[in-house]
């Protein structure tokens, strides 16, 4: 029996019993409200809202059965019963009540026993109404909360992911939540030597939960790919910052790439997504990446391992990443796509975006029109070769004003550093913070890691580069340093830059010395072939590539020591003159108190 | 999802059927915590004979009773694997995180 007290309305123009029923009601606890007539009624039942109603048939001005009709007419949130209670005991009378709205009917008189049972009966009713509409209410305001949440939710995911870097022509893709929210993330973004990164995300599960797992990869992948680490110690990185962050039963599945067209290398870090394939221009599975390592977020950095896989290409084609959600997608008879209907759907078509439609079209023709059950995303890149080589970089307007200070950096590692520092972000991250050479972060990206890794590859571990020309000497020379790497315990590496002032240029001068023994300079340098631009040799490309950039490249010593000079910019303005000359310009440099200020 | 819940000494054995996803949660746990509590299990192995599919929040269920078990000085081993089953464990290269018997 509820506790909670009812209000009654009372309908009788006999005072008798009006005052019985009355009696009785306010014996089990509950309050009345009494009315002499339909039309009074009608007026308390607007006025006053009670949960029960006994209304009497036969009464002045209005009838019982009309004062019923007319109460049902009435809007009314919640249910209220009418129990007729009436002289008038024929069947007729009592299907004519019930038809006019009525939830009962007790013929007069009636024992203090019924009513009272009758009360109570129906306290229990409005109890469980009451605690039914009070959960509909908790649940349609869950409901509302959960959708203003999932709004704003996916307002923010979608301006946190969304990369400018998805735009780049070489990169097509798409992802298809289960729900609102996707737990497949996509990122992309160029490193600053040209190299294409890609990472295609998938968190455990779907829906909100697992995109706010995949969130924290977004910022450490573009800040790391900016600025310029290596595939292994960004996937290091990842790994770490989810472990940090995510509980035990959570984790991201992720495949890493990077597409340097310049070398010709596809480098891929793939833990947990299905196989990352590169489809040759006859449609045939050339290369071939399966989850090597457990998915990010699980292992502790002591245990997680960064190392990727790295394979030259000799014709173009597409990289194809996707999340299992594409591989599993199931046909109405409970069938996966799997990974080779994956490329039996792009096989047959001809050029990337061709491609992409076939594989979109052929997940869609699976699906047979019934949505995923898991976030479904692919990403696809379309890998040209570029026998052109060209170096593509803008040199920016040279036009200087004021005076240049000088600026001069010295660095010197050691074997112990150089084995787990990434020298070049690090190095260079320090070099672009000075205003004049932010432009120029591309370039002196290529020049800087050319040298460098020629220093420690060469001079320190002993690497042939003509290793690199073998079929499949690539790998073997990528294995061979990682090798070395970890086994080096002597040389050291020191490096200096120097920004200066030559008549009216701005210059950059690097110079790097390592320890190891040194190279025949000049034979390498004359050689025209290291040179040429048809040149299909990894080998040798890069002192031509820094030759091109620099102008002026030196090596002494025993070819262990390198001296190159890159032009900043060709013409230094004195800003008195800039004042009358170009004040616009000027204007936007005020207030500016680097030394060197830069269009 | 089916369990079947058997323990002999310091070894306990989960066999599991049907599909291991997330409504499985409540179920696998209740089974779960009975044998973390029984001190005398060294072993704990799950065993998927029967299990014809199983889905990212099944391996992340995996992972918590592994890390549970490791706080209580158990082991966990992978047993019984074969077809959907095998392939998605291989995938997220489990081998490099839990025993695994065939």
């Amino acid at each position: 029996m509820s506790s909670h007290s009812l209000s009654i309305l009372i309908v009788d123009d006999t005072p008798t019993n009006a005052k019985q029923l009355e009696a009785v009601a306010r014996k089990l606890g509950h309050h009345t409200i009494l009315a002499g007539n339909g039309e009074e009624a009608i007026a308390r039942f607007q006025s006053e809202q009670p949960d029960l109603i006994f209304l009497d048939i036969m009464m002045p001005v209005m009838d019982g059965i009309t004062a019923a009709r007319h109460i049902r007419a009435l809007p009314s949130e919640k249910w209220t019963p009418i129990v007729f209670f009436s002289a008038l005991d024929q069947m007729q009378d009592i299907v004519r009540g019930l038809e006019a709205g009525g939830d009962d009917y007790i013929v007069k008189p009636a024992s203090l026993h019924i009513l009272r049972a009758k009360i109570n009966s129906y306290a229990r009713m409005l109890s469980l109404q009451r605690e039914a509409r009070a959960n509909a209410e908790e649940l349609r305001n869950w409901r509302m909360d959960a959708e203003e949440q999932s709004r704003l939710g996916a307002h923010v995911m979608s301006r946190l992911t969304d990369a400018s870097g998805l735009r780049d022509p070489m990169i097509r893709h798409f992802n298809m939540p289960a729900e609102t929210f996707s737990g497949d993330l996509l990122c992309a973004a160029r490193a600053p030597g040209e190299v294409l990164n890609v990472l295609l995300a998938d968190a455990a599960g779907h829906g909100l939960a697992a995109a706010l797992s995949a969130m924290p990869l977004t910022q450490a992948f573009y800040s790391m790919t900016a600025k310029g680490f290596p595939l292994p110690s960004i996937a290091e990185e990842l790994n770490r910052k989810l472990k940090s962050i995510l509980p035990p039963d959570r984790f991201v599945a992720a495949t890493l790439a990077a597409i340097d067209v310049r070398n010709q290398t596809v480098e891929v870090w793939n833990g947990g997504n299905p196989d990352a394939l590169f489809l040759n221009a006859r449609g045939e599975v050339a290369m071939q990446w399966a989850s090597n390592h457990p998915p990010l977020g699980i292992l502790p950095d002591k245990l997680f391992s960064g190392m990727t896989e790295t394979v030259v290409f000799h014709e173009p084609g597409d990289l194809v990443l996707c999340s299992d959600g594409l591989t599993e997608a199931e046909n109405p008879a409970g069938g996966w796509f799997s990974i080779d209907g994956v490329r039996d759907a792009m096989s047959q078509a001809r050029g990337s975006e061709a491609r992409f439609s076939s594989l979109l079209q052929g997940v869609m023709d699976h699906l047979g029109g019934h949505p995923g059950r898991d976030d479904i995303s692919a990403l696809l890149v379309s890998v040209p070769i570029d026998r052109r080589r060209q170096i593509r970089f803008d040199t920016p307007t040279p036009s200087h004003q004021g005076h240049l200070a000088e600026w001069r950096l010295d660095l010197s590692y050691g074997a112990q550093e150089l084995r787990y520092i990434d020298v070049v972000p690090a190095v260079l991250g320090f070099v672009t913070q000075i205003q004049a050479l932010k432009a120029h972060q591309g370039a002196l990206f290529l020049i800087f890691s050319e040298l460098f890794n020629n220093a420690l590859d060469h001079g320190l571990l002993g690497l042939d580069s003509a290793t690199k020309s073998w079929i499949g000497g690539f790998e073997l020379y990528m294995r061979q340093r990682g090798e070395r790497l970890a086994k080096l315990r002597t040389g050291r590496i020191d490096i200096a830059f120097q920004l200066h002032q030559i008549d009216s240029r701005a210059v950059l001068d690097i110079s790097m010395t390592d320890t190891g023994p040194g190279f025949d300079f000049e034979k390498r340098l004359n050689n025209p072939d290291a040179l040429g631009a048809g040149n299909e040799l990894a080998y040798g490309r890069g002192i031509a590539l820094v030759k091109n950039l620099c102008g002026q490249v030196v090596y002494s010593g025993n070819g262990n020591k390198v001296w190159v000079r890159y032009v900043v910019s060709d013409l230094i303005v004195e800003s008195e003159e800039a004042e009358v000359e170009t004040a616009t310009q000027h204007s936007d440099g005020a207030g500016d108190d680097t030394d060197l200020v830069m269009f | 999802m089916l369990i079947a819940n058997e323990v002999s000494g310091d070894r306990a054995t989960l066999t599991l059927g049907g599909r291991f996803d997330f409504h499985s949660h409540r179920d696998f746990r209740s089974a779960y915590e009975k044998i973390l509590e029984t001190g005398a299990v060294r072993e704990i192995t799950i065993h998927f004979g029967e299990v014809d599919y199983l889905d990212s929040s099944a391996l992340g269920m995996l992972l918590l009773l592994r890390e549970k078990a490791e706080g209580t000085g158990k082991s966990v081993i992978l047993a019984g694997l074969h077809g959907t089953v095998k392939q998605v464990l291989d995938i997220a290269n489990f081998g490099k995180l839990f025993s695994i018997k065939a």
